[in-house]
């Protein structure tokens, strides 16, 4: 960076002197060192800070909790991160209406906290603590509920957000049903700050159910996993999340249901009687429901998680293709989970003999993409990144992500080099 | 290109039978729902295959030549309106169902499939496809896409675009691409499905399109409650939402709307002030318990009726109440224009008052129909278009209603689209920058501006510069735009 | 009109197909159920397609500015009802086969309005009026009321006097009104067709290629052709078996008495035994296929001489067992409007009118009905359903004998092609409608076909014989008349 006292001082004035810091190798991204952090505190401040940005040519990574900045390749180019912690206002919650407005910095836990006291949620539970609002949009987050209440897109409702070169523009409104111009909020999902800084975003709100229970049956086989999956999916039961566990010493199937009071016993016979075909059904005490939670930071140190999308219905074949290219590769039996109702499924394996794993994800690839799946590096060490890429090639629709791209960021200054195809 | 050559080009992809070129038969394309916009296409081609589609729209494209996608035309906002010099694609005769896939609870099918039939398609297996807008039997799935769709259901299932999972488009450059995923979740990239879904086909025409199937509920309960005034209606509707009941469905119709609807389809409605239907789903035990609780709340509220439905045929009775709805303000008067607004629900009573002052300012009755859940009006201004001046009263007094949507924090359009009837108002709730950044998109999909233009937008904004020689656009050189 | 049909009494139908939800959406159109109107069996051949913009139809180049006169134009009060929603579109057929705006009700319309001072009187225009069948399914659908069947009827007329129609199809349309409103007439040409069909000329010359060399409407008319039975002649007066309930007269129409006497023979039979002392006076044609074409003068003239036949009868009512003609003798009242002379009489008259089933109904039954095990199809003729709104009091007449079943039809809604004269005049569209038609009844599984319009039963048989399929079919009063007399259900099937 040019004349870098310049910039700093110009930033002070932006956010303010106590608003701006060096970066430290704490706030490296895989390996990439930013020069500064700042943290502005309103959408004027962000605004003017990548004005700043665009007129010197800086590359801006946003970050709210930093809790997914691995997620992505390694950035090309990385000079300034912007900061969203004191981005942290819920603007505004009507329960009447169902909705809420806050700044992306808002941490969801804390959000939740506060909606709670009216008896509703925000019907996303992604397993990372201390995430933000801003950073669940822009990685598209989501937990075990999207199975009933789907993911950011089907909550999100409108959005601020600001560009590469501080021009802000906001989208949708505060009311849930709306046509009125692009839907931009549901652009900027999971575009993981390569098109813009997301400053505000408005969500629908659900009531909090009033009961619930987790129900679980042990299956045998990979078929196993999926016929009671589809038992329950083409059921009329209603289920909140269908989680499954598959690892060497324990295949679990788990449902969690949600009702009120009156209904829940009726719910838990109608689950249960759908699962104890396939083996041993049992209801989960609370302290078994935390810990079966999805796939939290590996327990291993050098474990690598690879996200896998694929078609609900065909569990079976994913996780016995999942099995078999291990065994193949010679890697110890994989800890899986899964949102097993929605096609979403998480392998956990060991990093240490890199070359494997590299096979492995490439197998993998190789299986999905035929099938019309994808698979993602969700957490990998640098080294396996370098020669795999956290993407899979995009269909053909890779063109028009491009374009998008080059539409909202000419000059290539947000998140460069971290998302799909290079960009 | 001169028109003679462009009608062989076409007939050269189509045969004769899928081109209309002549004069009357051009005119009854020159509108959608809306009649108060019209204009006479160029030419109307009728694609069967999205191969077709795609040949035209790249004949379309070299020749620089604008168009717009048309389904069944059943549209409210015109946003089938042809534009002038351009060609109108119609999608009526690509309406096969392709594929059904309950085990992934999908369906795919082509743009001109018919709402209603997609449920159809998979009754038998005991699915539906949730999104219900009141013109289901006419307006088709690729309509539905364009305008993001909603119905008396979306409160509890959503819209249109939480329900479709995959599209092929054809992109205004003739080029073919796959958005969206479809099957597997979570595809990596941008969502550009999410961003196509009520773009109102700005974007592109989509020629294959894949659906969710939702599984039909273990219970339905369905009540009708009458209420002297809408205050007592609204009360329920807080009530209900107040304990963390979500109804499928909550529909409240005035007076005047009811007068109408009995008029028409006699399904022998209580005489009242307001009335609601209201209807719960979901497994039996909870419906049973939550409904128990709505009749309370209604019973709370003072109704002065309530009826349950006590079989199928019944609970079609009142919906079809409902559904007849628009088409019933015929019978008590002459003209009507059907508005479309948005407002939190929380508003609700106040809004109404203000509609009901602005209706004795202007003189002119407004029937007021909509979806209570959500807070998406649909107050129909009756007028009579013989008496002079009074249409365009009535458009004035449909406008102020919105921007009075707009003022207590709602939007310009609940589910029937900007188009060309609502453009005029975006200025009014998306600044310069707003509407600057939503071209971004529009630019990346379509460069050259061929794909509806004139719609959404109030001012044309061009799209930068062209590759090749330099053509001036016909409204630059009016002056009208400006290169953006 | 009477009242739409109550489409919600979904027990009357015994259908459960469809949600609720769905069941409503159809009964806001006035169909039963969402299967009622047209799905997505197949499109039209590209033939026909080719025909609705013009190709190889008889196109004369005539043009009269504007498109309509001063004497019955479509009425422009009636046009502007008219909110372009399109709710009528998926029952319109022309609009299932054909898939574009013209060929569909709002179309149409459309089209109307603009002729009243902005378009002319050309061979566009009047090509899709001309394609419209006059099924008045859309009358049913539409929400806002809108009254298409006066709007058509005005529009033929003025098609009939500003239209200069092409010299073969005007020789066309006029032979058809030469013989089918006569019945001596179409007697004295069945006698050389009963030789035609008893030697199988028709199938010698099907074989020889030669049938296929013969312009479209010759075959379609060829392909329709009825097996003649010997003639069942019916009194002038029938006394009623036991207590007299009522004194009717009947209509005993033209193609119904020629073709079908045994239907009339079956229909008086019924009424006896039900109580009327029934009145055949010597008659004429009633006018149906001249009203529906638009021959203003001829369709007047048949209307007068009906109601001087019938008039000084002293009658309680007027019974017709054909629903064409019921529904253009329920008309009288407006089509003579302006005749000072007849205007009070024919609403007199027409006020009388009565669809036999609509009648048998309405009276309810005194004979005994002995069992008919046999499970039947019931298709609701375009203008007993939508024109007069009659499908309950036939399914209900019918319910009342033992054993009996009734199927209903998928795309109930969508009509066969039969429309009075158009499988003779536009014999493709009628031919893919007809096929579409018997395919869904073939899929009912019925073993017969019942239904109230001769014009209905030729094109269905005609239909099947192209499919090289058969079906016996029969007239509810066929059917009545075998279980109150006790006779076996094979009776019905020769």
């Amino acid at each position: 960076m040019q004349t870098e006292r310049g910039i700093t001082g110009d930033l002070r004035q932006i956010v303010g002197s106590d608003n701006i810091r060096e970066a430290t190798t704490e706030d490296a991204i895989e390996g990439v060192q930013p020069a500064l952090v700042v943290e502005p505190g309103s959408v004027e401040e962000i605004s003017g800070v990548m004005k700043l940005a665009a007129r010197e040519g800086l590359a801006v990574s946003p970050r709210g909790g930093g809790t997914k900045t691995h997620l992505g390749d390694a950035p090309r180019q990385l000079d300034l991160i912007v900061s969203t912690t004191r981005m942290n206002e819920i603007m505004e919650h009507t329960p009447g209406d169902q909705i809420f407005r806050a700044e992306a910095g808002v941490r969801l836990e804390d959000l939740q906290e506060r909606i709670s006291e009216s008896d509703q949620m925000l019907a996303l539970d992604p397993p990372e603590s201390g995430a933000t609002l801003g950073g669940i949009i822009a990685a598209n987050s989501s937990g075990p509920r999207r199975y009933k209440y789907g993911t950011v897109r089907d909550l999100i409702i409108g959005i601020t957000v600001v560009l590469h070169d501080g021009t802000v523009a906001k989208a949708g409104s505060k009311v849930v049903k709306n046509v009125a111009g692009y839907d931009l909020s549901k652009l900027f999902t999971g575009s993981l700050g390569t098109l813009g800084i997301i400053a505000t975003a408005n969500f629908r709100l659900h009531p909090l159910p009033k009961a619930s229970r987790t129900v679980a049956v042990e299956v045998e086989s990979p078929q196993q996993a999926q016929e009671a999956t589809q038992s329950i999916v083409h059921s009329q039961v209603e289920a909140t999340a269908i989680e499954l566990h598959y690892a060497e010493d324990e295949k679990l199937l788990t449902v969690l249901l949600e009702s009120i009071p009156g209904g829940m016993d009726a719910k838990v016979e109608t689950a249960s009687f759908l699962l104890k075909q396939f083996g041993e059904v049992r209801t989960l005490s609370e302290e078994e429901e935390d810990h079966l939670g999805p796939l939290t930071p590996p327990a291993v140190a050098d474990e690598i998680v690879l996200k896998l999308g694929a078609p609900p219905a065909e569990l079976g074949s994913v996780l016995e293709s999942v099995l078999g290219a291990a065994e193949r590769r010679g890697l110890a039996h994989p800890r899986i989970t899964g949102h097993a109702g929605t096609g979403v499924t998480f392998i956990g394996f060991s990093g240490e003999d890199e070359d494997a794993a590299v096979g492995f994800v490439g197998e993998m690839r190789e299986i999905q993409t035929r099938k019309s799946g994808n698979v993602t590096l969700q957490r990998a060490p640098l080294t396996l990144k370098q020669r795999v890429s956290t993407w899979d090639n995009g269909g053909d629709y890779l063109g028009l992500v491009r374009r998008v791209k080059e539409k909202f960021d000419p000059r290539g200054g947000m998140n460069p080099g971290r998302y799909l195809g290079g960009l | 290109m001169e028109r003679s050559r462009l009608i062989t080009a076409m007939e050269g992809i189509l045969g004769t039978e899928g081109v209309i070129h002549e004069h009357e038969q051009l005119r009854t394309y020159e509108c959608d729902g809306l009649m108060n916009y019209r204009v006479i296409p160029d030419l109307v081609v009728l694609p069967e295959t999205g191969e077709h589609v795609q040949r035209i729209v790249k004949l379309c494209y070299d020749e620089g030549i604008p168009f717009v996608a048309r389904g069944s035309g059943t549209g409210l906002s015109g946003g089938a309106l042809p534009v002038k010099s351009g060609v109108l694609i119609v999608l009526t005769r690509m309406r096969k169902i392709l594929e059904v896939d309950i085990p992934n609870q999908r369906i795919v099918v082509e743009p001109g499939v018919i709402n209603i039939w997609v449920s159809q398609e998979v009754a038998d297996e005991g699915y539906y496809y949730a999104p219900d807008p009141a013109s289901q039997i006419v307006s088709s799935i690729g309509g539905n896409l364009a305008e993001n769709s909603g119905g008396v259901h979306c409160l509890k299932y959503g819209f249109t675009t939480n329900h479709v999972m995959g599209a092929e488009v054809v992109l205004p450059d003739g080029s073919v691409t796959h958005i969206g995923g479809g099957l597997a979740p979570d595809a990596p990239g941008y969502d550009l499905l999410g961003a196509f879904v009520g773009s109102e086909g700005t974007l592109g025409i989509a020629t294959k399109i894949t659906l969710r199937l939702v599984r039909v509920p273990e219970s339905v309960q369905t009540l009708l409650a009458a209420f002297e005034d809408p205050e007592g209606a609204g009360g329920v509707v807080s009530g209900i939402i107040g304990e963390g009941i979500i109804p499928a469905a909550i529909e409240m119709m005035d007076r005047l709307t009811i007068e109408a609807v009995e008029a028409a389809v006699h399904p022998g409605l209580p005489d009242a002030g307001a009335v609601l239907v209201i209807e719960l789903d979901g497994p039996e035990a909870e419906v049973e318990e939550q409904f128990g609780r709505v009749l309370e709340i209604c019973e709370e509220n003072e109704a002065t009726e309530i009826r349950v439905a006590e079989d199928d045929a019944e609970r079609a009775l009142f919906w079809k109440a409902r559904k007849a709805a628009f088409g019933a303000m015929g019978r008590i008067s002459n003209d009507y224009y059907v508005q479309d607004g948005v407002i939190p629900r929380t508003e609700l009573p106040a809004v109404l008052k203000r509609i009901s002052e602005l209706s004795e300012d202007y003189g002119l009755r407004v029937a007021n129909v909509f979806h209570a859940g959500d807070g998406n009006l649909h107050p129909l201004v009756l007028y009579n278009n013989s008496t002079e001046g009074e249409a365009e009263k009535a458009e004035k007094l449909a406008g102020d209603i919105v921007f009075t949507c707009l003022e207590h924090g709602g939007s310009l359009t609940g589910e029937h689209g900007i188009g060309e009837d609502k453009k005029k108002y975006m200025p009014k709730m998306f600044t310069d920058d707003d509407m600057n950044v939503m071209q971004l998109l529009r630019c990346a999909f379509d460069p050259h501006q061929l794909a509806n233009p004139g719609k959404i937008f109030p001012t044309p904004r061009l799209c930068g510069e062209r590759p090749g020689p330099f053509h001036m656009h016909p409204l630059q050189k009016a002056g009208i735009v400006e290169q953006f | 009109m009477t009242d739409r049909y109550d489409a919600t009494d979904a027990t009357e139908r015994g259908s459960d197909e469809g949600t609720a939800r769905e069941d409503a959406m159809a009964g806001a159109i006035g169909a039963g159920s969402p299967e009622d109107v047209g799905q997505n069996t197949f499109a039209a051949t590209t033939e026909s397609l080719q025909h609705t913009m013009g190709k190889d139809r008889p196109e004369s180049g005539s043009y009269a500015f504007p498109a309509f006169d001063d004497h019955h134009p479509p009425d422009k009060g009636l046009i502007d009802d008219c909110v372009h929603c399109g709710f009528c579109l998926p029952t319109c057929p022309t609009y299932v086969l054909f898939g574009e705006e013209m060929d569909s009700p709002r179309g149409r319309i459309y089209l109307m309005n603009k002729g009243l001072d902005e378009e002319p009187m050309n061979d566009e225009m009047v090509r899709h009026w001309d394609l419209c069948l006059g099924c008045m399914a859309c009358v049913t659908s539409c929400p806002s009321g809108v009254q298409y069947d006066k709007l058509i009827e005005a529009t033929r007329g003025q098609i009939e006097r500003r239209y200069e129609r092409r010299a073969d199809d005007k020789a066309f349309r006029e032979m058809i009104f030469k013989f089918f409103p006569y019945p001596n007439r179409l007697r004295a040409i069945a006698a050389p067709m009963r030789l035609y069909q008893r030697f199988g000329i028709g199938d010698r010359l099907r074989k020889a290629g030669i049938m296929d060399r013969l312009p479209a409407r010759m075959r379609a008319m060829e392909a329709l052709l009825p097996d003649l039975p010997k003639e069942e002649k019916i009194l002038e007066l029938t006394e009623p078996v036991g207590e007299k309930r009522r004194r009717v007269g009947i209509l005993t129409g033209c193609v119904q008495r020629v073709f079908f006497s045994h239907v009339n023979a079956a229909t008086v039979r019924v009424l006896a035994a039900e109580g009327c002392e029934i009145v055949a006076p010597k008659q004429g044609c009633c006018g149906a296929l001249s009203t529906h074409a638009g021959r203003e003068e001829e369709s007047l003239d048949f209307a007068r001489k009906t109601i001087d036949t019938f008039e000084g009868e002293n009658l309680d009512n007027v019974i017709v067992n054909a629903a064409g003609c019921g529904s253009t003798m329920k008309e009288y009242g407006h089509l003579l409007r302006d005749d000072p002379e007849y205007a009070e009489r024919a609403k007199e008259f027409s006020s009388k009118v009565r669809d036999v089933t609509e009648f048998l109904h309405d009276i309810g039954p005194v004979a005994e009905r002995h069992p008919l095990p046999v499970e039947i199809a019931y298709h609701d003729a375009c203008h007993l359903g939508h024109a007069q709104g009659i499908r309950k009091q036939p399914r209900h007449v019918l319910k009342q004998i033992p054993g009996l079943g009734i199927k209903e039809i998928r795309e109930s809604e969508v009509c066969c092609g039969s429309a009075g004269i158009y499988n003779m005049v536009e014999p493709e569209p009628a031919a893919e409608l007809g096929e579409r038609k018997a395919k869904n009844v073939l899929a009912t599984g019925a073993q017969i076909i019942v239904t109230s319009n001769p014009g209905c039963t030729l094109q269905l048989r005609a239909s099947m014989k192209k499919m090289g399929r058969e079906m016996p079919a029969a007239h509810p009063m066929e059917v009545l008349d075998a279980s109150i007399r006790g006779e076996p259900v094979e009776k019905l099937f020769q």
